[in-house]
């Protein structure tokens, strides 16, 4: 069971203290793709951190003065700083922490990945060797893991079929260790989804047996 | 800044040859406020550039194999790299070149600047459709929108007590978005950030500044680029040359 395994906080809850010195908090929720990927940065370099899940569809009241919207993820610090958008929160904590450096340290090749970012949804023939950044996973990997685990519990798997670079991608990222330890169980997601798509609010706390 | 004010090419151009070694080449149109960002920092970090202006209403087939966007601005180095999407220039010529450093050392200092370029990413095409608009439909609603977006950044400004949106002297973020408060200037629209004090003595503060001064658009050119621009006329991007 993966560190964020604890039931959403939602309308009327207590506000949480700061964070203690030596953890950074996340405020997350267990099955948003944009929230997996910081999830992903802070373990693939080992940043001691804490998870406080919200329930997005009956948000807490404070929580809007951590985010003006009410938006995950929401990084914050002992220092009470918050970083929000989760590509600014991954390359926060990749300049923040020690360790292994996700971005390449080649400015050009930083800036590679950037570009690739944009390129998204038009990557199919972009993408020359195993990894989107080379021969090892990278930071640009993580950030476009998210929604291909979810291909295959949408049942659209098939749709890499013709893309035999991808589908080698997919697999070689599962093998990876950081993506093994966050991956998250088909049939809880599939009840997630069921309840979510009926606009039950338990669908957030769906699987946890708390 | 050579080569700045010429001529822009377009589809039946020939490919320009490689970047000779010592410059940075930049893909460019004159009155573009994406490809200003990048001319600003090239100007600010005293690189040495040459400029190929783009006619982006007539493109060059070479053109999308430097950027398949076809879009400007484009940054190409002596050894055949390409850098595309503005932001991405700027950080890119901040990262590789020597002096002074744009973005911040900090982490969270240089999170901040970017969760402020999020926080201003509705403007460009908010002042887009207004400028679409302005001769035809009543643009109200438009206009409410961007007091809206303005008030957003007069916040940032607010709380953080400085004159820019860095800090106390200008920094990335300024430069980010400086091109669309120049267009407030040249076509007379100061009036927008009268609710918005701060922003205002921003402005002022940001015409003193010797990149910007110097690459401050000529308002007649720039309205009869518009007015050109807007009808797809294929002569818009020479406008004045």
């Amino acid at each position: 069971m993966t560190d964020d395994a604890t039931r959403t906080l939602g309308k009327g809850s207590a506000p949480p203290g700061p964070v203690p010195e030596g953890l950074i908090r996340l405020y997350s929720m267990r099955f948003c793709p944009y929230a997996h990927r910081t999830r992903l940065v802070l373990q693939a370099k080992g940043i001691r951190h804490e998870v406080i899940n919200i329930n997005l569809r009956n948000k807490p009241e404070w929580y809007f003065t951590k985010h003006p919207f009410g938006h995950i993820p929401v990084l914050e610090n002992s220092k009470g700083q918050l970083i929000y958008e989760s590509v600014i929160a991954c390359e926060y904590l990749d300049d923040a922490y020690p360790g292994r450096k996700l971005y390449p340290y080649d400015c050009y090749e930083r800036a590679r990945q950037k570009m690739l970012l944009e390129l998204f949804y038009k990557i199919l023939g972009y993408q020359n060797t195993i990894f989107f950044g080379g021969d090892c996973i990278s930071m640009i990997d993580y950030l476009f893991w998210p929604w291909f685990e979810r291909l295959d519990v949408y049942g659209i798997a098939d749709c890499v079929n013709h893309t035999p670079a991808l589908r080698l991608w997919i697999a070689a990222m599962k093998q990876d260790p950081t993506v093994c330890a966050l991956l998250i169980d088909k049939n809880i997601f599939l009840g997630f989804l069921n309840l979510y798509f009926q606009n039950n609010p338990d669908a957030f706390d769906y699987g946890l047996s708390c | 800044m050579s080569g700045g004010s010429a001529r822009s090419l377009g589809k039946g151009s020939a490919p320009p040859g490689p970047v000779p070694e010592g410059l940075i080449r930049v893909y460019s149109m004159r009155f573009c406020p994406f490809a200003k960002r990048t001319l600003l920092v090239l100007k600010a970090k005293g690189i040495g550039h040459e400029v190929i202006n783009i006619n982006l209403k007539n493109k060059p087939e070479w053109f999308f194999k430097k950027n398949p966007f076809g879009l400007v601005p484009v940054l190409e180095n002596s050894q055949g790299q390409v850098i595309y999407e503005s932001a991405i220039t700027c950080e890119y010529l901040d990262e590789a070149y020597p002096g002074k450093k744009l973005l911040p050392d900090d982490p969270y200092e240089k999170a901040c600047q970017k969760m402020v370029f999020e926080l201003f990413s509705k403007v460009p095409p908010l002042l887009l459709s207004f400028l679409r608009r302005q001769n035809k439909e009543d643009c109200s609603g438009v206009k409410e929108e961007l007091h809206k977006e303005f008030s957003k950044l007069e916040e940032v400004l607010t709380n953080k007590k400085t004159t820019f949106f860095g800090g106390s002297s200008l920094s990335m973020i300024d430069y980010l978005i400086w091109p669309w408060f120049e267009w407030l200037i040249t076509l007379e629209l100061n009036e927008y950030v009268d609710h918005t004090p701060n922003l205002k003595l921003w402005m002022e503060a940001m015409m003193k500044d010797p990149a910007v001064s110097s690459l401050f658009i000529d308002p007649k050119a720039f309205r009869g680029f518009l007015d050109l621009y807007l009808q797809n006329n294929l002569e818009a991007c020479d406008y004045g040359l």
